[in-house]
């Protein structure tokens, strides 16, 4: 079982809505030294702020790029990703252009992706593609893309789409990349149970706000390990569980539906046809 | 030893003899505090032969070694042997009380005996007065605390029953400062049979430190946990315990018209929000607690505290009322009166069902919120259908030949979750060893709230091992004392380090589980000897046969014997539920 140092050293301690002032960044700043996490992952308007609070301290300064839509000119990702690592920050997440993925313009994207890549230079870039908005076979995609583009991460989502992280999307992602490149799992992860479903399928990074409860989640784990990881009913943790008509595109809706109809739980659990 | 304030009383009702009770380095080692060391000194100083209203029947107040060192620790536990259900049975209750118990220089008072006459208890620094309590015989708990603190010192902390304890209600509680409940049990009713109607507390002593500085900073450490927790740092805080009635009505398991239906479509009446727009004064808090998820309210008539989820759910779905000021009053006269709303609703919802199939002889309606205030004040004081009312839901369906629609465990009435709807809350009702109650493995949190970690809430396996882990957990932090909630948002590892900066012992989270698990056993032994077994860790016939026909829990029944048997073999105990010799002998407990 995971320590919960390393455990600590894994999470990027998250704070990106639109209400957050300094207060708050400088209370994520404090908590993430105190608990030992991986870095303060915030907007970009914030890295200034957040860097002087953490100089000298082992804790990075992650920022989002093109947060949370990805939809911005790649001038202004890259021009916001530069101004970000001048002002300190050691990591960026950028969103990639979903739209123009699921529409199969892959030149774009790559070079979307490759021009923040190089104006973040020396810091890292993850790339978050957003996955409840994408099939399989575009996740796959997205990844490839991501990787020759040169992003040392892919990142499942931005905690603003229709569903976060979930362990078969990240399992994927990990297949498709390889060991040397970095999965992040982030959005909706609550609790350590959420996690270590994630790192157990291939995630070697946490994006999440509510690290400090994950962290003390794991205190109890230890005594019961095999009962807590008791097998969930598997359309619980399906993506199909997941998507309305409403909230995702109607062509990803059709997707799951077709998949949830050909699936061997349709009779016992399948969403479609409870 | 830091922590303790070194003094356990013992007072002898029958003639005022006091004796102090040495609390050996072992005990403390092997059962901290609070629960742990009340169940083991009751357990020495009394047997199964001796019954709930007898005059031995030891009745033990305790704090524990964090009593008002850090946040959430003004507590105490009051342990005994129930009349309601024959079990041992502790409960505890927050505000101050525990805090100046110990300020006055005690870690716990032992009451046997029987008073000749009614009498209150002055306890001040290192000192213990029994004064005359004939004039507030008969006052409700709010007169009898004016009385007192006027006559003693309006500074002090004050426990009392009400009408009920006096009159010896099955379902009885004590209350303390401002409306705090010693709820389950009928403890107060226990109290009441021995003539005491208070205790008074107050002292200005501190409790020894052994790390003030680290703890000092631990303290900021505790804070941040519970202020980035979801259910303590936002649920609680904004909507008080009442946050859960949506939450358990869309689980379809808010028990209707006494656990007939898992859906109360009129829930919205009597919701957090609605207590908030209608009836919120303000937040209150226990001693030093960041979370303050109690409510000051007020109505038309009256104002007081609460209601709290339990209540609303008690004299609200439970008799189909949706009228909240109903509520709030029969709240309030539980508190004035020393009532358990919990069973109190229960059991009105049981007669509610015996009167619908013609089966009781006073007409009492579903969703009748006109007559609800006049019920309650009828169970307290043991008049007219009160009198029948105040046995509680087991004697009372017993009595008109319908047992099975007593929705209790133990003889303890169930509280405001369905167990259809998580089988791991149907295991932990079944093996606690008070009876039907939610507190001792607080299952909704994995189950139903996804804290501290989600479980699948309709799924047994593995259920057995969390359950006997909650509650073994849930022991430990009884006896430190702190709020329950805090485990919520912080781990065994962490409640252990308070402990060890407040004590200077080295207790590891491994440690504790242990310590919590000797309490259990000790429990369970105790019962055992007074002739509990499997039969008795069984649920109502409704939960096993009967599926809930609408809501999100709609076709479930609790799976029970599955869990028990691995529940028992976890445990170490036999097929007939009684811990074997090898388990006692593993803990210390031969």
């Amino acid at each position: 079982m995971i320590t919960r140092k390393e455990l600590a050293k894994m999470i990027d301690h998250t704070e990106l809505k639109a209400s957050s002032g300094k207060k708050k960044i400088k209370k994520l700043c404090e908590d993430a030294v105190n608990f030992g996490f991986y870095s303060v992952c915030i907007n970009s308007c914030h890295t200034k702020f957040a860097s002087d609070i953490l100089k000298n301290t082992n804790v990075e300064v992650c920022v989002v790029a093109g947060f949370p839509l990805g939809a911005n000119k790649t001038e202004v990702k890259a021009a916001e990703a530069k101004k970000a690592v001048e002002d300190g920050a050691g990591e960026i997440d950028m969103v990639i252009n979903n739209g123009l993925l699921r529409e199969g313009d892959y030149e774009y994207v790559e070079r979307d992706i490759r021009k923040v890549v190089e104006a973040s230079y020396p810091a890292h870039v993850k790339v978050i593609l957003e996955n409840c908005y994408l099939t399989n076979e575009q996740i796959v995609k997205g990844c490839e893309i991501s990787v020759s583009a040169g992003a040392k991460f892919v990142k499942t989502s931005t905690g603003f789409g229709a569903f976060g992280a979930l362990p078969e999307h990240v399992k994927l992602m990990r297949e498709t990349v390889g060991a040397n490149i970095g999965v992040k799992a982030a959005g909706g992860i609550k609790n350590f149970k959420d996690t270590w479903r994630l790192i157990k399928a291939g995630a070697n990074r946490i994006g999440a706000s509510a690290g400090v409860s994950i962290l003390e989640g794991l205190s109890l784990y230890k005594y019961a390990e095999d009962a807590w990881l008791e097998p969930e009913i598997p359309c619980h943790i399906c993506p199909a569980r997941h998507v309305s008509i409403t909230s995702v595109p109607k062509s990803i809706f059709k997707y799951y539906k077709k998949r949830c109809s050909n699936c061997k739980y349709k009779n016992k659990y399948n969403k479609f046809y409870e | 030893m830091a922590g303790w304030m070194n003094k356990i009383l013992k007072i002898n009702l029958s003639n005022n003899e006091q004796e102090e009770i040495e609390l050996t380095d072992s005990t403390r080692e092997n059962f901290l505090g609070g629960r742990g060391v009340g169940v083991k000194l009751f357990t020495d100083l009394s047997s199964p032969n001796i019954k709930p209203f007898d005059a031995e029947n030891p009745l033990i107040f305790m704090t524990g070694p964090l009593t008002g060192t850090v946040l959430t620790s003004g507590r105490f536990q009051v342990i005994s042997r129930s009349p309601l259900t024959n079990t041992i049975c502790d409960s505890s209750s927050g505000g101050l009380f525990g805090m100046r118990l110990k300020e006055a220089g005690f870690d716990g008072l032992i009451f046997v005996g029987k008073a000749k006459n009614p009498v209150y208890v002055n306890i001040t620094d290192d000192s213990v007065e029994i004064r005359d309590a004939t004039n507030i015989w008969g006052k409700n708990t709010h007169e009898t605390r004016d009385i007192i603190a006027q006559e003693v010192n309006p500074k002090a902390s004050i426990t009392c029953i009400g009408q009920a304890g006096e009159n010896k209600v099955l379902f009885a509680a004590l209350m303390n400062d401002k409306d705090r409940a010693t709820g389950r049990g009928g403890l107060g009713a226990v109290m009441g049979s021995k003539n005491l109607k208070a205790l008074v507390a107050y002292g200005t002593k501190k409790t020894s430190i052994a790390y003030p500085e680290e703890l000092k900073n631990f303290k900021s450490f505790l804070n941040r946990l519970v202020k980035k927790n979801p259910v303590t740092g936002k649920l609680l805080p904004a909507l008080g315990t009442s946050v859960l009635v949506d939450t358990i009505n869309k689980h379809g398991m808010f028990p209707t018209k006494n656990f007939q239906k898992g859906v109360f479509n009129d829930a919205e009446g009597i919701s957090g929000q609605k207590i908030s727009e209608n009836i919120l004064k303000k937040q209150s808090a226990c001693y030093k607690c960041p979370i303050a998820c109690g409510r000051s309210t007020e109505t038309d008539n009256k104002k007081g505290e609460g209601p709290e989820y339990e209540t609303v759910w008690a004299f609200g779905a439970q008799l189909g009322i949706s009228d909240l000021k109903a509520v709030t009053e029969a709240n309030y006269i539980c508190n004035e009166m020393g009532i358990d709303t919990i069973s109190a609703g229960n059991t009105i919802g049981c007669a509610m069902e015996l009167s619908e199939k013609g089966l009781f002889p006073d007409n009492i309606r579903w969703g009748d919120a006109d007559r609800l205030v006049e019920l309650v004040k009828k169970i307290g004081l043991r008049k007219g259908v009160g009198k029948e009312l105040s046995l509680g839901a087991k004697r009372l369906a017993k009595k008109y030949g319908k047992p099975q629609l007593a929705m209790e465990v133990k003889g303890l009435e169930l509280p405001a979750y369905d167990p259809r709807g998580a089988q791991g809350l149907a295991l932990a009702y079944a093996t606690s060893n008070r009876g039907g109650c939610h507190m001792r493995a607080y299952m909704i949190g994995p189950e139903i709230l996804g804290q501290p970690v989600n479980l699948n809430r309709f799924s047994t396996a593995g259920k057995a091992r969390i359950v006997s882990l909650f509650q073994d957990i849930s022991a430990f932090v009884d006896s430190t004392i702190l709020c329950r909630f805090l485990q919520f948002a912080i781990g065994i590892d962490n409640f252990a380090k308070i402990v060890n900066l407040v004590t200077g012992s080295n207790l590891t989270g491994d440690d504790a589980v242990k310590i919590g698990t000797r309490i259990y056993n000790l429990e369970r032994k105790f019962n055992v000897e007074a002739g509990f077994k499997r039969d008795d860790d069984i649920l109502p016939e409704r939960f096993l046969n009967d599926k809930l026909k609408t809501g999100s829990s709609r076709n479930r029944v609790v799976e029970l014997d599955k869990m028990l048997n691995e529940y028992y073999e976890l445990r170490g105990w036999d097929n007939e539920g009684k811990p074997t010799a090898e388990t006692l002998a593993k803990l210390n407990l031969s």
